[in-house]
């Protein structure tokens, strides 16, 4: 019985449980008295943390901004040591208190989403990095004869947008649209840039690159329709659009 | 703190990008995680665990916390508050440098090893895995669960029931 709550104790913290299986992880857990055991939550985040830590994307244009908006570390206060790893030392209360405030205040309330707009955002990135140049992408055939628009992307940054048009709006619950990132230095397969909509009525749409690998030298963007939620690995069978470098 | 978001945004960010496919919800999300990591960061025992990971559980959890009310899940019931994270004395042996994270890695079947890097370093969800692989799903599941306690027990092993934490060297 201890064996099977603890398997299903790894699925609690891998996050895989069913609704059955939780019914049964709360029910063995009152019979053996137990709870979740936190050093497999632990173990779990010490493998997450060490394995995707190299890979792990770019935070949004802003988005660290608006999380701390204007704190200043006391020098004395924040321990960073020489190779730059920060401690969550004592003085982390206070300056999240301050940070969470200037975060209160700037969102202004529960609905208000203070975040820049995808086209705002791409303009900045232009701004930034001013050798950046759009890749055009072809439409390909039938209803994406006429996809067009271009693709900007920093490899310094990870971060990068498409300006899409002509491409038809899609029913997320029927179908979405996926951008796949060919980058043959690092892998074969190429690497998923993100599941988007194409709202309906909206010429030209500023879509955010969502990549989920670390690209370092894109060769292409290939825009593939695929099921609601995108795919992991496309077959390919409606291409809708393609920017070559 | 602006440091703290610095370092362990993208770790963040990436946790949560991983399992939360809307953008703004990921951004709300991103900003409770922080304000938790604020609220605990009383609790973090650097002896114990890794700044990285000790953010990285919280981070997980809330992730997968969320992922469970869209899909309509029963809420598991919460971790008591103060064994959230575990005592040294009372979890022997949880402790961990990257040395003896990747040593500990490496000594797993190649099978799990491989869907470790996949749902921990590409993020991806069994169902994705099992697809990628041509595994079916529950043999996914079950190999990742097992993986996670087999992995647990090397680590206490080598530790001789007590193992040495080294949190600078992980995070």
């Amino acid at each position: 019985m201890l064996s099977r709550f603890e398997e299903l104790d790894a699925g609690r913290v891998l996050g895989d449980l069913d609704a059955e299986e939780s019914a049964e992880w709360s029910e063995l857990a009152q019979q053996l008295g137990v709870s979740g055991d936190a050093s497999l939550d632990l173990l779990a985040a010490e493998f997450e943390a060490a394995l995707s830590r190299e890979t792990a994307p770019a935070m949004p244009l802003g988005l660290a901004e608006r999380l701390c908006p204007v704190v200043e570390m006391p020098a004395k206060a924040a321990v960073v040591p020489e190779d730059s790893k920060v401690v969550v030392g004592p003085w982390i209360g206070w300056a999240a208190a301050a940070c969470l405030l200037g975060l209160l205040v700037f969102r202004g309330g529960d609905t208000e989403k203070p975040t820049l707009s995808a086209d705002s955002r791409r303009d900045a990135l232009l701004r930034q990095e001013a050798g950046l140049k759009g890749i055009p992408f072809a439409g390909t055939t039938g209803d994406f004869a006429k996809a067009g628009g271009e693709v900007v992307w920093s490899d310094g940054k990870q971060e990068g947008y498409m300006t899409l048009s002509g491409i038809p709006a899609n029913d997320p619950g029927q179908y979405q649209y996926q951008l796949w990132i060919v980058d043959p230095d690092r892998d074969a397969l190429p690497v998923d840039g993100g599941v988007f909509d194409i709202p309906a009525g909206e010429g030209k749409v500023v879509i955010p690159i969502d990549s989920k690998l670390a690209v370092r030298k894109p060769a292409a963007f290939v825009i593939t329709r695929e099921k609601p939620g995108g795919v992991v690995k496309s077959a390919q069978e409606v291409v809708v659009a393609i920017a070559k470098l | 703190m602006k440091q703290c978001i610095d370092v362990h945004g993208p770790l963040v960010w990436g946790i949560v990008r991983r399992r939360v496919k809307d953008h703004f919800a990921a951004e709300d999300l991103v900003q409770e995680i922080f304000t938790e990591v604020w609220k605990s960061s009383g609790r973090h025992d650097p002896a114990i665990a890794s700044e990285g990971g000790f953010i990285s559980m919280i981070a997980r959890r809330r992730a997968i916390d969320w992922l469970r009310r869209q899909q309509r899940l029963p809420e598991m019931e919460s971790l008591p508050e103060k064994s959230e994270i575990p005592a040294e004395a009372s979890v022997p042996g949880l402790g961990m440098d990257r040395d003896t994270l990747w040593a500990a890695l490496q000594r797993l079947p190649d099978e799990t090893r491989r869907l470790f890097v996949l749902h921990f370093e590409k993020g991806m969800t069994h169902a994705e895995i099992a697809e990628l692989t041509g595994q079916p799903l529950g043999s996914v599941k079950t190999r990742l669960r097992r993986g996670l306690i087999e992995a647990r027990a090397l680590l206490q092993r080598d530790s001789g029931g007590g193992m040495n934490l080294n949190p600078d060297s992980l995070s």
